[in-house]
C-alpha cells in the first residue's frame, strides 16, 4: 500500500525540530524512517506531519565521554557496525546489529530511531535496558536524562514528551568481569525474533555474581525477568521452575509466528543457550 | 517554517540531474522513478522486506520503497539502469550464464545489492554470500543459481 497524506518539515537544527514538534502533537519524528515508513505504508500511523531531522549535522557522533560510550542518534547501523570505538569498547552490539534486518535497511535505520520507536520485537530497546543506558532527551526547557529501565512505558509507547527528541543514547562501559550476552530464536536472518534475550552477565571466577534478563519478542515492551534471573543465580537451569517464574512475571503476547505459550518456553529455552555461550 | 504537502527538491539520478523538481511528500522514492520512467526499480512487498526496490543512494544500498523522495533531496542515486561498467557486463554474463535471471522480478534488487557486495573487493564464501542476499527475496526460489553468478563474479574481479 502508499503512504497516507502527510505534511513534511525538513529540520535544518534541533531547536526548529523541537520547536516544530511542541507546536504539533500529531507530528512524528523522521529520521532513517525503516520502522517508520513501513508503518506509513501499511498504514498502521497517520501522522500530521513527518519533522524530517536526518539532515541535522552532528547527531551522528561516537565517542568515549568519561565511563560511557555516546551513542549520537543519527548513527546509523551501518556507521555503529563499523566504528572502531564500538569494536573495542562494545564489540557486543556489533554481533546483534547484524541480527537487525538486512544491510540496505541497517544503512538506512538509525540507533535513536530503533531506541525511540520502541517496538518490543527490536533487539536495541531491549539491549539499552539490560545495559542500564542513559537516554539524552531534548526539549524546550533542555535536557534531561531517562534511565532505559524507565523509558519504555508499553506497546510502542515510551516517556518521550511531545515537546521532545531523542539526541543521544550513552551505554556505561562494561567491567572485565561483566558481559553482555544475547540470543535470539528466528525464523530467518533478519527478520524479527519470535522471542530474544540480551543478558547482562557480572562473574566472580565463573560464579554468576550479578544477573539481568530483559526479553524482547515477548509482551509489550523489553520484559525484565527480574525473579527469574535470582532463581539462575541460586539454582542454575530448571526448566520447569524458570518457566513457571518467567510465567508469573511477565505478559507474553503472541503474534503471528508464535503464541505466547510458545513465547514464553522460547523465552525459558533462551536462559540455557546464554548459560552454555557464557561456559564457552 | 512551515510544512507543507508536496516539496521542490533536486537530486540526480544515474548522473541526469534532476533540477526543482516537485514531489508529493507521501510519495516514496522508487514511486518517483517510477513514474519517470526508470522502471527498472521494482517494487514488491513495500515494507522493506523483499528488496527488490533495493537502489545505491550516496554509494550505499538502500530500499527505495523505505525512502521518501523528499529524503532524496541533495542525494545522488543509482539505480539498476545506472549499472552499466565493466562491472555490471561481468555480472549480468555470469547472471546469464548460470540461469539467475529467472521471472526476472527480483533481479534488479538483487543485482544492486551484487553491486555492494562486490564493491567490498571481499573474497566471501558462499555462505557469507547467502547471507548478504538475505534481504532479497527470489520467489522462484533460484537462490542456487544466483550465489553461483555472484560467486564466479567475485572470483572474476578479485
Amino acid at each position: 500500500m502508499k503512504a497516507p497524506d502527510f505534511s513534511y518539515f525538513e529540520a535544518q537544527n534541533i531547536e526548529d525540530a523541537i520547536k516544530y514538534k511542541s507546536e504539533d502533537d500529531e507530528a512524528v519524528i523522521l529520521a532513517g524512517g525503516q520502522s517508520l515508513l513501513p508503518a506509513l505504508n501499511m498504514r498502521l500511523s497517520s501522522p500530521s506531519c513527518l519533522i524530517d531531522i536526518s539532515k541535522i549535522n552532528n547527531l551522528n557522533e561516537i565517542k568515549i565521554e568519561g565511563d560511557f560510550i555516546n551513542i549520537g542518534a543519527l548513527a546509523t547501523h551501518s556507521d555503529v557496525m563499523n566504528n572502531d570505538l564500538v569494536h573495542e569498547k562494545l564489540p557486543c552490539l556489533v554481533d546483534i546489529l547484524k541480527m537487525v534486518a538486512h544491510a540496505a535497511i541497517r544503512n538506512k535505520g538509525t540507533h535513536g530511531g530503533s531506541i525511540a520507536y520502541g517496538d518490543p520485537a527490536a533487539e536495541l530497546p531491549a539491549f539499552a535496558v539490560a545495559m542500564n543506558a542513559e537516554i539524552v532527551l531534548s526539549g524546550l526547557s533542555g535536557q534531561r536524562i531517562v534511565n532505559a529501565k524507565d523509558f519504555y512505558l508499553g506497546l510502542f509507547e515510551t516517556d518521550l514528551k511531545s515537546d521532545e527528541i531523542l539526541i543521544a543514547i550513552r551505554y556505561p562501559l562494561l567491567d572485565v568481569n561483566q558481559h553482555l550476552i544475547f540470543d535470539e530464536v528466528c525464523r530467518r536472518h533478519g527478520d524479527y525474533a519470535m522471542a530474544g534475550l540480551m543478558a547482562k552477565v557480572e562473574l566472580d571466577q565463573s560464579k554468576i555474581n550479578n544477573l539481568d534478563l530483559v526479553y524482547f519478542a515477548t509482551g509489550d515492551k523489553p520484559n525484565v525477568g527480574q525473579n527469574t534471573a535470582k532463581l539462575v543465580i541460586d539454582d542454575g537451569y530448571d526448566y520447569e521452575k524458570l518457566k513457571k517464574s518467567l510465567a508469573s512475571e511477565i505478559d507474553f503476547a503472541g503474534d503471528l509466528n508464535s503464541s505466547s505459550e510458545m513465547k514464553l518456553h522460547l523465552a525459558t529455552i533462551l536462559i540455557n543457550k546464554i548459560l552454555n555461550k557464557l561456559e564457552r | 517554517m512551515s510544512a507543507k504537502n508536496s516539496v521542490n527538491i533536486s537530486f540526480s539520478v544515474n548522473g541526469e540531474n534532476f533540477d526543482d523538481v516537485t514531489v508529493p511528500t507521501r510519495q516514496h522514492l522508487a514511486d518517483y522513478l517510477r513514474s519517470q520512467g526508470l522502471t527498472g526499480t521494482h517494487l514488491g512487498c513495500e515494507q522493506g522486506a523483499c528488496g527488490a526496490c533495493t537502489i545505491e543512494m550516496d554509494g550505499v544500498a538502500v530500499r527505495s520503497c523505505l525512502v521518501l523522495a523528499s529524503q532524496a533531496n541533495g542525494s545522488s542515486i543509482t539505480t539498476v539502469e545506472g549499472f552499466d561498467d565493466e562491472v555490471m557486463q561481468k555480472v549480468k554474463n555470469n547472471f546469464l550464464k548460470h540461469n539467475a535471471f529467472q521471472c526476472g522480478f527480483c533481479s534488479p534488487g538483487m543485482l544492486m545489492t551484487t553491486k555492494e557486495i562486490i564493491s567490498s573487493k571481499k573474497k566471501l564464501s558462499r555462505d557469507e554470500i547467502r547471507s548478504e542476499i538475505s534481504g532479497n527475496y527470489c520467489r522462484c526460489t533460484g537462490y542456487q543459481s544466483i550465489v553461483d553468478a555472484i560467486e564466479e563474479t567475485i572470483n572474476e574481479i578479485n
